[in-house]
């Protein structure tokens, strides 16, 4: 038995010595044998010489494509089969990928790029710039970043098979940060003739260039996905360091097995049945950290932002005092204990909405968030605010633990603020939908939900929808405040990192003084894998590059 | 017996439309949309929008509708909003672990529950009885996930007999195909164990109270030839009826037990469909459940004929 065709990977895992289960199961096939040669092929005669890294992802790979899906776990999986022209790394910045040089024009208006020598797409043909210009063009349709640079794009053109140019009408300093940022749509490589494909519809055809090549034929969506080393990859000679670096392959051959309940990731784990588990539950860590064979620590040091955000459109939340009486009263230790329970090593008060430990990160106005809670200072506000009582249509998704824990601790606070709260339980793709409703709350709209953000996305405005404050354009919720959306711009224009913390100072204030959303804080999760496997770093998504299996 | 069969094949026609109808309304009125869920937080309305008229999400119910049904008149059960890929290739992916699971799990629970309900009924009143009849309880009370843990953390953690999760095809062997199954279908038929114990324990109670069987006792007939021949023979309609009716049961549970021990079969798939609201593969599996439910029943109506001659159609 090959373990290529096991859905759930029990067979041929790659345990050292001879277990109990392997035992019995070869003395049981033995007995099979006897009666019925050829049914059964005993798991310790099966070859271990492709190295296989069994993986438990986040979530379900429903699509794969990352320019139509902008779900960070199709972004995870296609940073293993598409390259990108430049990745960040663990400081941040962007760092070449498959570009050579690049030359910008004294008057900022010129981008030129050169692509590495050597580049194959794993169907064999050459990544030229012509590939390169459809798949930017594909990108910029759908990403928020690339959208700002098409809005002043002059031309973007193949200047010869490696060579291309970007002319834009006005400077664009973010340029290299668009190109290499880990933010969902991130900007991957394409084939010209897959990247052609209208970005609202799906592709069809999964050829990259990156390091892993996608077995379509084994991808069973739901259960199992499968990509094997691509042998004609060319790593940069730079040390990796996330996405940026050398991604070098130590595996032959990775599995991902969708686990929708995490017991059973759990127990699988413990069991070697699966090498690597990206997100234990909070609830089950004590048991994998107590097993000797399995390492726990942080996964992504960036963490995540929880958020309750606030309809700027209607009553009573179109009144800054109300909103502002919210943020007066909440406690973010509760929420976040909510979220991780007694574990201290996971999150952190956020009196802001920068991610902590970036260098755009400030507490400016963010004293409102800080000391003792003040329950009377917020019913004051409320009363001055003009609050009569009308309900507040709070929306929770009970399926996503996140925006269960923080509803129920949000509509305890809302009461005891006296507020009267219609909890409206529902389910994640109903909230989808419904969140993006404008009409009022007593005609389907409502008045908050709860969500949150990858940390990753949120060391700067670049990626930050939630952030904006652009009224019909911002995120749920509207917010219509000029004095954040200018801080974006002199942000995207700053020079360098003063002028740019300068700014993110403004924002931040302007930005709490006017409660563009409520943070409820900065939380962190952890990954689990097996002791034989080294390699597993820490970051915004997980690096399968450098990982071995011993 | 011929003309019957083909009668009941008609039939389940109007069954299916009405079915599909249902369906289909269901998901239409239901709230959510999938081109919320596909085009993610940093999407503008405007391209919602588009995601929705490239899915054909903006067009009128009746067209809608229409269309899907001269799809499944043609054997396409369309394409999946979420993976582009046909329906029919998910459902078809998915088919054999769920068959699997559910063959096992019903040979398994035939093959406990009724010499369990047999015994029960000729030790009505003992202990024997009292027993298995509390084990019947628990079996109805305790949740499939609870026992699923248990058996996971029995014997796959601790024993480490069998393995946690998973589901090897059948092609791969028989043992691995089968080690993959059994922690499941224990899971899977605890409650299919408990309901048809029952049923067996009360309708053999009542055969064994019949006239036949205490001539036959007193002719000197073994017991075992008593009850599994005699008696079990006679009571076997309304078991078989609950075998049937309990596919439905086995349906639902397959949910559950698929997801606790990670077998990708038709129950996973429904549910991450409904979560996401992919409607195709949703009307597809939905469509497909109710052709089995009914063609069961039908197989059902036949195998009366077979245990009961006087039956006839």
């Amino acid at each position: 038995m090959s373990s290529k065709d096991k859905i759930g990977p029990s067979a041929g895992h790659d345990k050292i010595g001879l277990d109990r289960r392997t035992f019995l199961k070869t003395a049981a096939a033995t007995g099979a044998a006897a009666a019925s040669t050829g049914i059964y092929m005993p798991a310790l005669a099966q070859s271990t010489a492709v190295k296989t890294l069994r993986f438990v992802p986040q979530s379900n790979l429903a699509n794969f494509d990352p320019i139509w899906g902008t779900q960070y776990v199709v972004r995870n999986a296609a940073a293993l089969v598409w390259d990108t022209l430049y990745g960040v790394d663990d400081k941040l910045q962007p760092q070449r990928q498959m570009v050579e040089s690049e030359e910008n024009s004294s008057d900022g208006l010129t981008w030129t790029f050169r692509l590495r020598s050597g580049l194959k797409f794993h169907d064999g043909s050459p990544v030229t710039a012509k590939d390169v210009v459809a798949s930017m063009t594909r990108w910029s349709a759908r990403d928020p970043m690339g959208l700002m640079i098409k809005a002043i794009q002059a031309e973007l053109t193949a200047v010869d098979e490696r060579t291309f140019k970007w002319v834009l009408k006005k400077p664009y300093p973010k340029m290299l940060l668009a190109l290499a940022k880990n933010n969902a749509p991130c900007s991957f490589i394409m084939p010209e003739r897959i990247a052609m494909t209208d970005p609202f519809k799906q592709i069809t055809e999964y050829i990259g260039s990156g390091p892993m090549m996608f077995a379509r034929n084994e991808w069973v969506p739901g259960a199992k996905a499968v990509f094997e080393k691509f042998k004609d990859y060319v790593p940069r000679k730079e040390p990796a360091s996330w996405l940026a670096g050398g991604k070098n392959m130590l595996v032959d051959r990775i599995e991902w097995v969708i686990m929708p309940d995490a017991a059973t990731a759990s127990a699988a784990l413990q069991n070697g049945e699966v090498d690597w588990w990206e997100n234990p539950i909070t609830d089950l860590v004590p048991i994998l950290k107590k097993n000797k064979n399995i390492n726990v620590d942080i996964a992504d040091p960036l963490g995540n932002i929880g958020a309750f955000r606030m309809n700027h459109l209607y009553p009573p939340f179109n009144n800054v005092k109300i909103r502002r009486a919210i943020l007066a009263a909440m406690n973010q230790e509760d929420y976040m204990r909510s979220l991780v329970g007694d574990d201290d090593n996971l999150w952190k008060p956020l009196p802001g909405f920068f991610t902590p430990d970036t260098p755009l990160y400030n507490e400016e106005g963010g004293e409102i968030l800080k000391g003792p809670r003040n329950l009377d200072a917020a019913k004051q506000l409320l009363a001055e605010g003009g609050y009569k009582g009308e309900p507040v249509t709070c929306i929770v998704a009970q399926d996503q633990p996140i925006t269960k824990a923080q509803g129920d601790v949000t509509a305890d606070l809302l009461k005891k603020l006296g507020m009267n709260v219609d909890f409206v339980a529902t389910d994640w793709g109903t909230l989808g939908a419904r969140r993006a409703l404008k009409t009022p709350p007593g005609q389907g709209g409502w008045n908050m939900f709860h969500t949150w953000h990858a940390g990753a996305d949120c060391i700067n405005p670049a990626a930050y929808l939630a952030v904006r404050a652009s009224g019909d354009k911002a995120f749920f919720g509207w917010p219509d405040i000029p004095a954040v959306e200018t801080e974006v711009t002199n942000w995207f224009d700053a020079k360098n990192l003063d002028e740019e913390k300068v700014a993110m100072k403004k924002l931040n204030k302007a930005a709490l003084d006017n409660v563009v959303y409520a943070p409820t804080g900065f939380f962190k999760g952890y990954q689990a894998w097996r002791k034989n496997v080294t390699g597993v770093v820490k970051g915004p998504l997980p690096f399968f590059w450098n990982v071995a299996k011993a | 017996m011929p003309i019957f069969i083909f009668k009941r094949i008609l039939s389940t026609i109007p069954v299916m439309a009405i079915v599909a109808l249902f369906v289909f309304s269901l998901l239409y009125i239901a709230p959510g949309d999938p081109a919320a869920v596909i085009a993610g937080d940093q999407a503008s309305p405007a391209d919602v929008e588009r995601i929705r008229q490239n899915l054909g999400l903006d067009r009128p119910f009746l067209i809608r509708f229409g269309e899907w049904v001269w799809q499944i008149v043609h054997g396409d059960l369309g394409i999946s909003i979420f993976t582009s890929l046909p329906v029919r290739d998910l459902i078809a992916q998915r088919v054999e672990p769920t068959l699997s699971l559910m063959v096992v799990t019903l040979l398994f629970a035939i093959s406990v529950a009724v010499p369990m309900g047999v015994i029960a009924a000729w030790k009505a009143g003992t202990w024997i009885d009292n027993s298995i009849m509390a084990f019947a309880v628990l079996g109805f009370s305790v949740p499939v996930f609870i026992v699923g843990y248990l058996l996971a953390y029995l014997f796959a953690l601790q024993l480490d007999w069998l393995p946690v999760q998973g589901y090897t095809p059948f092609r791969e062997g028989f043992w691995p195909w089968f080690e993959n199954l059994i922690l499941p279908a224990i899971t899977l038929g605890f409650v299919y164990i408990a309901l048809i114990a029952r049923i067996t324990r009360a309708t053999m109670l009542d055969v064994l109270q019949q006239d036949y069987v205490r001539t036959a006792r007193s002719k000197g007939v073994a017991q075992s030839s008593i009850l599994f021949v005699h008696a079990l023979k006679n009571a076997a309609i309304p078991i078989v009826t609950v075998i049937g009716i309990g596919l439905a049961l086995l349906i639902g549970g397959a949910v559950v037990t698929e997801s606790v021990f990670a077998i990708p079969g038709l129950g996973r798939l429904t549910v991450d469909a409904i979560l996401r609201r992919d409607y195709p593969v949703i009307q597809g599996v939905v469509l497909l459940f109710s052709f089995v439910y009914v063609f069961v029943n039908l197989a059902i109506d036949l195998i009366y004929t077979l245990i009961d001659p006087r039956i006839r159609y």
